[in-house]
Parts: structure tokens; sequence; C-alpha cells
């Protein structure tokens, strides 16, 4: 066998195996546009015989789309945004040195990184409706997602920081810069693309978030679309042309972006991940 | 002369491990001292203290006469070279040199004039708008040290700049680096670990060991009188040979524990049967004919690299010989050899002290 | 006081301001979450004494009550079912693509990679098509089990008892099994060439290799991948909230799902703060495996 036939044969299995593997997300965009008998249709067809583009349109208007999409871009970047300033300058110290309390740390770090939401909400809800900040549901939320993904950021950029050179640092300080500036001018911006990433694959488990938004959140004008999907699927649903724009809607945006992102996303979690 | 770096009865502990003990050291302005030992010995810890970037535990270091003790290394006024030239990736060869320039406060035009003279001094003019990835190792070296001389700092402080360099690289910088501190009548402190580097650049060598100062002097003076039997190994390449020796009745000969009966004159007066660790240099070990000869060994091996050869004798511990010259003995014929008496070192056989 | 403000510039100060803050942040909320669920354990709490810190202490009361909730086991035992599938399904799986994409082909970094948009996906996306895939009359999964002919008739995936935990779990298997992948193909990355050719040079065959160097080099790449794949498991919410909401009767139901259903639903917080606390003891030991398992990467 050469070299050429071989390449040829195993991108031909792993194109299929994709094919096999990210056929439910075909199975989605087709569904969405199927209109309501095609979808029944027995035997299925594979490709819809009569595309329903309007049915994205009208699930957006007729879903409220808009304020859930809004409600969770407001929980996603509120919460990146504290996790990242908080969680950096926690992960550069945890990297920074090596002592018994740099390892009780992150020792605490990872234990609170597997705490379950469906498990930490109970304590969460009567807490915080104790002192009054379920009045304020969305920043509830952001508060115990902060709390809840802070770890898994400070793991992986904690590994990004244990890159840029201490020397890098120190040289900074002997050129003249307090520990401050060294920090800001020097440090941050060699792990910047570190940062970034990290703060990506959290927005996108913060854009997804459910359980404490479904727990947290009675008022429909605030909740996030993960809520909207679920109130829309219902026990007995049949509407899945419908849903299935709805769940298009809302995961083409994730998806464009992790294509684009794709090899800088997955270098950047097998690098903390593992340590 | 003045007194530009002083370290009073320095102490520093990290933790239990105990890493400089009692160092006193002075350095006078426009001196080129050398710090060199094994690794794990202080010196790296040393200059660290001196930068700022290490606290010292205990006693004082000045610079220009003020007490540094407490202040953060931006206001101590020194220039660093690292081992990994710690260039800022992200920042081009003039955004680096200009760094320093732009935190003292300097305005951006004058520290991009000043940039572009440090480089037409270096070599670097053509250089300034590269960053530090698209630079040859040699060329990194030269940032780093116009990054350095930029500033015109109370000291120059490096730190092995010369490791990463290949070996033709680095004896060509090691003059380059000693005719700039001559021409900047800077004062330079240059921890090395390389013994042929602290003796061909400065002006007085400091060899530490455990976090102590064994010895401070100009090189030729630790070459010709190490303090003891670490500084006589160290210092001097290749190493000194050492032999256990006894004192003879007379007080003025050594009787080499080599097995054979062998014996060495001593001009100088010693107690007799005192036991000793005789230190002959391989280059001061002469090939002689054989009723000239000191004392003889069978060789093992000859290694001829050209211009010198080196020979090993077949004894324990073996002893090397240094010769200019191609050899005319065989392994397993004997090597006489004989030593001029001035040229012997006798250390205690105990303490390792010289006598 | 100079002093101690030239230290947030210059010193440790700076530091413990860095550390001190998140830490401080995560222990008032997940921290006193911890310790305020434990308490809730031991207390009558209902939706009249939500309001107040002072409420009567039952001693083991709510525990006796979950353990002899006769839904209690066999809910307990889905979860086990639940874990040890997903686990081992997301291995596998996992594992075998992993191998795959290792023999590198042009693009084969570019097409694993694409694996990993069902990792990304809010879970709740990926439980409505889930749920629709595995649709009982018209689900495209049963019309290719049926023209494959492994079943004659249609499968009720999320409302027959019998089958309604495995929809949850095929799906988190899918869910879960490209992260394993990735995980997994540089812990093989890492494995030297040279291992493998001198293996080869010794007489070994493929099938030897992978048991004699493949396998033993993983071991430390797949226990703290396992432990992982256990923690994540566990924090599984969303698929049971999209595909059966623990139904038909509990037969789908898995703790921590129940948990929040004791809380949420029937508002019993005292039993759900229960059910938690077993569960999240569960999951602690779980976690000091996994850091067991990298620790001497931990330190890096």
């Amino acid at each position: 066998m050469t070299p050429t036939t071989r390449n040829t044969l195993l991108i031909a299995c792993g194109l299929v195996l994709a094919a096999i593997y990210l056929f439910p997300l075909y199975w989605m965009y087709v569904t969405a546009l199927k209109t309501s008998t095609a979808m029944f249709a027995a035997p299925p067809s594979f490709v819809p015989p009569n595309p329903q583009w309007d049915v994205f349109a009208g699930v957006w208007v007729e879903r409220h789309m808009a304020t859930y999409l809004k409600n969770s871009l407001i929980i996603a970047s509120c919460s990146v945004l504290f996790i990242a300033t908080l969680g950096s300058g926690c992960a550069y110290v945890l990297a920074r040195y090596r002592s018994v309390w740099v390892d009780v740390g992150l020792f605490l770090v990872l234990m609170l990184q597997v705490l379950p939401a469906s498990l930490m909400v109970t304590p969460i809800f009567v807490g915080f409706s104790q002192i009054g900040l379920l009045d304020y549901p969305r920043i509830a939320v952001i508060v115990a997602i902060t709390a809840k993904a802070m770890p898994f950021f400070v793991v992986l950029v904690r590994a990004t920081f244990m890159n840029v050179p201490a020397e890098l640092e120190e040289a900074a300080l002997v050129d003249g810069n307090s520990r401050f500036g060294a920090f800001f001018h020097i440090v941050l911006p060699l792990a910047r693309n570190g940062i970034l990433v990290s703060a990506l694959l959290i927005f996108m488990q913060a854009f997804g978030e459910f359980v404490y938004s479904k727990s947290l959140i009675q008022d429909v004008e605030l909740q996030p679309a993960s809520v909207g999907l679920s109130t829309f699927m219902g026990p007995n649903s049949v509407d899945w042309n419908r849903i299935m724009a709805y769940a298009s809607i809302y995961v083409t945006p994730i998806l464009a972006a992790f294509v684009l992102l794709q090899r800088k996303i997955v270098s950047g979690l097998t690098s903390g991940a593992l340590k | 002369m003045t007194t530009q770096i002083e370290f009073n009865a320095v102490e520093k502990y990290y933790g239990r491990y105990h890493a400089l003990k009692n160092v006193n050291l002075t350095i006078e302005k426009g001196e080129f001292v050398a710090l060199v030992g094994p690794s794990g010995c202080g010196k790296s810890t040393l200059l660290r203290t001196l930068a700022g970037l290490e606290k010292i535990t205990g006693g004082e270091v000045k610079i220009a006469g003020e007490l540094m003790n407490d202040m953060p290394p931006r206001r101590r006024d020194i220039a660093m070279v690292f081992q990994s030239y710690a260039l800022y990736p992200h920042m081009t060869v003039e955004e680096n040199l200009t760094y320093s320039l732009r935190t003292h406060g300097m305005k951006k035009k004058d520290a991009q004039e000043k940039a572009r003279e440090v480089a037409e001094t270096t070599g670097l003019s053509n250089l300034l708008e590269r960053y530090p990835r698209e630079l040859s190792g040699g060329q990194r070296q030269r940032v780093a040290m116009s990054r350095a001389i930029i500033r015109d700092p109370k000291a120059f402080l490096f730190d092995e700049p010369l490791s990463n360099l290949d070996a033709a690289l680095r004896v060509h910088m090691r003059k380059e680096i000693r005719t700039l501190h001559d021409r900047l009548g800077a004062t330079s402190v240059y921890v090395t670990h390389d013994q042929i580097e602290a003796m061909t650049m400065a002006d007085r060598v400091v060899l530490m060991k455990e976090g102590r100062i064994v010895q401070q002097g100009a090189p030729l003076e630790l070459y010709d009188s190490p303090a003891n039997q670490f500084v006589a190994g160290f210092i001097g390449s290749p190493a000194m040979n050492f032999l256990p020796a006894t004192v003879g009745d007379d007080g003025h000969s050594l009787k080499l524990e080599l097995g054979d009966g062998n014996v060495l004159p001593y001009p100088g007066e010693l107690e007799a049967g005192r036991k000793v660790t005789v230190g002959l240099r391989p280059e001061h070990l002469e090939l002689v004919s054989a009723d000239e000869a000191q004392f003889s060994l069978k060789l093992r091996i000859a290694e001829a690299t050209g211009a010198t050869t080196f020979l090993f004798t077949d004894s324990d511990p073996e002893i090397a010989v240094v010769i200019n010259d191609r050899a005319a003995v065989t392994p397993g014929e004997a090597l006489n050899m004989r030593i001029d008496p001035e040229q012997i070192h006798i250390f205690d056989r105990e303490t390792g002290v010289r006598l | 006081m100079r002093k101690a403000l030239s230290t947030l510039w210059d010193g440790r100060g700076f530091d413990l301001l860095l550390v001190g803050i998140p830490l401080v942040f995560l222990i008032a909320i997940s921290g006193s979450a911890l310790v305020y669920n434990v308490i809730m354990s031991f207390q009558e709490v209902d939706i009249f004494s939500l309001g107040t810190f002072f409420r009567p202490f039952v001693g083991l009361d709510n525990y006796i009550a979950v353990l002899t909730d006769p839904q209690a086991w066999p809910i307990f035992g889905n979860t086990l079912i639940f874990v040890l599938c997903s686990l081992g399904g997301q291995f596998l799986f996992g594992f075998f693509l992993a191998l795959f994409f290792n023999m590198q082909f042009p693009g084969s970094t570019y097409l694993r990679g694409l694996f990993l948009v069902s990792w990304v996906m809010p879970g709740l996306v990926t439980g409505a098509i889930w749920n629709w895939l595995l649709a009982g009359d018209f689900g495209v999964i049963n019309f290719f089990l049926e023209s494959i002919g492994v079943i004659d008739d249609p499968i009720f995936w999320r409302s027959s008892p019998d089958f309604a935990l495995w929809s949850v779990i095929i799906t988190n298997i899918w869910f879960g099994t490209a992260f394993n992948m990735i995980l997994l193909s540089v812990g093989l990355a890492a494995i030297p060439k040279d291992l493998y050719e001198a293996a080869s040079l010794d007489g070994a065959n493929a099938f030897r290799r992978f048991y004699t160097i493949t396998l033993p080099m993983m071991r430390p790449t797949i226990g703290a991948l396992l432990s992982l794949g256990l923690i994540f498991t566990l924090q599984q919410f969303d698929l049971f909230a999209a595909i059966t909401d623990g139904g038909p009767n509990n037969s789908s139901n898995v703790a921590q799902y129940w948990a929040w259903q004791l809380s949420f639903r029937e508002y019993d917080f005292a039993r759900g703060a229960t059910v938690s606390v077993l569960m999240i003891t569960l999951v602690i030991i779980a976690a000091v495996f996994y850091v067991r398992s990298t620790r001497h990467e931990v330190r890096g």
C-alpha cells in the first residue's frame, strides 16, 4: 500500500466517522427546515423536500428569542468578565510559586471545580433568597455561575501562566517596573491567548447554562435561552421542526465560533485539563 | 577607588535551607567581579539578592553606599542580563531596548534616539524592527546586552549570559563583554559556573561553595595559591591531580601512597609523618628520561588532540599529564615524570587547607 | 501604612491580593453553600421557614427519610448504572477514535477537533436533538435500527421504563466521547515513537504492542480521565431535564436530578439538601482520586 492510498483510505474512514458522529447536528438543521408533514414522513427524508426557510424568523418572533438570547448573552458575558478578572490573578499566583500554601490553594480550587451545580443549587437558592439576592435573579445566576466555573478557568489559565518564563517578569522588575506593572505589561500580554481561549470556553458553558437559571429565575422576561428551550419542549411536544429551529438559532453562533477557533480551543483545553 | 557594592554578613534562608552563609564582599567602582562555583553554591542567589529579586534574611546589601535591603528592584538602578536573555517576546528589538527608559519616564522620541545610538555600537542597527523570535542566538545575546547598557546603571549583573551559546561564539562574546565593560567604565558582577570564563574576564574571582565565599582574589592568585583543595580542584583545566602522601622523616620529602614507593622532594619544612594530600597540576608535570625522573608510573591511555596530548597513568588514583607534544610513550610503558618542587601544592589530608 | 501600601505594588501583598479576592469569593459562595447544605440536611425546612436561619433541628430524620424512601434505592441504582455505562461508553468510543486519529493523516487533527462540538454545545440543545432522534414513532434512530433489521417494532426510548435511562446514557456517551478522545489523544501522542520501533524489532505484533506499550504508558492519563469522567457524569443534569425528566415513574431518575426535584418540584429543601450532601461526599471522594492521579503533574 503506497502512502497516498493509505492516506486516502484513512481520510475516507475519518470522514465517515465524523459524519456519523455529527449526524445529530445535521438532523437538527434538516428537521428545522421540514414541514410538519415531511417531519413525520416514513421513511424519513434526509434532504428536506421543501425547505421552510421562514421557520427561523417565525420561531424567533413567536418564542421571544430576542429576549431569551439577550439574557443568555448578559449572563454569559458578565460571568466571563468576573471569572476572567478574578481568575487570572489567582491562576497567576498559583502558577508562579511553589509552596505548601500554593498546593493548598490549588487543592481547594480543584475541589470546588467538581461540585455539581444541581447539588449546590439547593443551598444557594435558600441562602440567596435569605440575603435578598433572588430579587435580582440574573445577578444571582451570574454569581452562582462565577463560583461554579471559576475553578475550571483557573486550572486552564494556570497552565498558560506556567509557560511564561519567570525571568521575563524579573527582567521587567529590574528594568524599573513594579510587580503591578510587570504583571500588566509583560505577563498578561504573553498569556493573552490562553486567557482568551479559556474565557471563550467558559463563555460557551455559561451561554448554555441551565440548572441555576432554571432554579433561580422565575420571571420569564429574565430567563436565558436554555430555559426558553426547555419551556418550548414541554412534556408531549410534537412541534419538533420548530424546536429544532429554535435549537439551530441558539447553537449556530457557538458552532461557528468553535469551528473558527477549533485549533486554539482544543490546544488550550488539552494543556490545562489534565494538569 | 570608591566602593560601589557591599555585602555585609548577608544571610539567606529558603525555609530551613541555608542558601547564603555570612557573605561579605566589597566591589569597587569599575571592577569586573566573577562569582563562580559549582551549581547550588549560592552564586546566583547572591546575584539575585543584589538585584532585589530575592530578599535577604540577614545582614545588609548596599549599592553606592545606600542600604538596599527593602528596596524593590526598580529602585536599585541596576541592569541585568539573564541566562535565557529574557527578551520580551511580544516587543520588537527597539521596544525591548527602550522599555526600561520608558518605565523610568523618558519621552518616546528620546528613548528611540538612545536605542539607535546603542544599536549602532552593538551592531543591531538593522534589526531594530525584528521580534526576538526572528533573531539568532548570538543576536539575542546582543539585544540582552544592549538592553542593559542603554541605561547607564550603577551596576551590571550577568547571570550565566553565555551558557546558551555555542563554544566559538562564547569565546568571542567573552572578549566583547569585557571590552564593553572597559569602554563604559562600568561595575560588573558576573555569575558563571565556567572557571575559564571567570579567569579570562574578571579582575577578581570570587569562588563560592555551599553558600560561603571560599576564596577571592585575582584570577592567577587563585590558580597559584589556592586556599584549599576545593579551590585547587575547581580552578584550572584539566583539574589538578590529588595524591595521598606522607611527609618523610626529614620533613623535606613526600612519600606518595601509590604503592611503589615513589618519593617527591619538597623544598619547605613539614612535620615528619604527617598525612597530606599532594596537588600536582597536569600542565606542571614534565616527561623526562628515566634517570632524571622523580617518579615513574605506567601509562594507561593517551588522548591526542593535536596541539596537546593528555596522558593518564595506570595507578590509583590516576594521574593526568598534559604535554604540548605528541606522546613518545605507548600504553603499558613507564611514564617518567618530574615536577618543579615550587609547583607542588600541599593540603592537609583531613581539612583540605593549604599548608 | 506606606509600607503596607507599597507591598501591594512591589511585594507579597500583590500576590496575596490577586489570590485572596477570588479565594474569598469562592469560599463565601461555594464554601458557605457546602456548609449550609450540611446544616439544612439536619433541619426541618419548608416553604414557610425558608426565610429564617433558626429552624428546628431534627437530627438524622432527613437521612432516615431519604434512605427509607422506596424511590431512593432504585434511584441510587440508576445513578450507578448511569455512571458506569456512561463512563465505559465514553471511554471505549473515545479510545477507539483516539487510536484511529493517532494514525496521522492529512487533516486528522482538524477532523478530530471537530468532534469536540458535542462538548461545547448547550446541554439542553444536545438533549433536545437526541430527544427527537430517539422519538418512538418518528425517530430516525428507530428507522435506522429497523432498516438494518435489529428491531422489528419501534422502541419507545423515552417513555418505556426499560429504555428511558438508556436514552439518557446514549446521549451522554455521545456528549462525552469527544472529550475523552481529545485527552486520550494527548496521552497517545506523548508516547515516544521509538518505543514502538524497539518493540517491533523485538518481534511484537500490533496487538502485543498495544498491550505491552500503549496501555501501560497510558495508565496515568486513563486514571485521570476516568476520575474526571466520573466527576462530569455526576454533574450531568441538562440531559435528564431535556429528555426524560427522570420519568417515567422515576425509572430514569438519578440522584443529582432527584435532589433538584425534591427541592424545586416538591419544595422539600431539607431532603433535597440531604441527597445533595450524600452525593457531594461521593463526588469529593472521586475528586481526591483525580487529584492524586494527576499529583505528579499538579506542581508542574
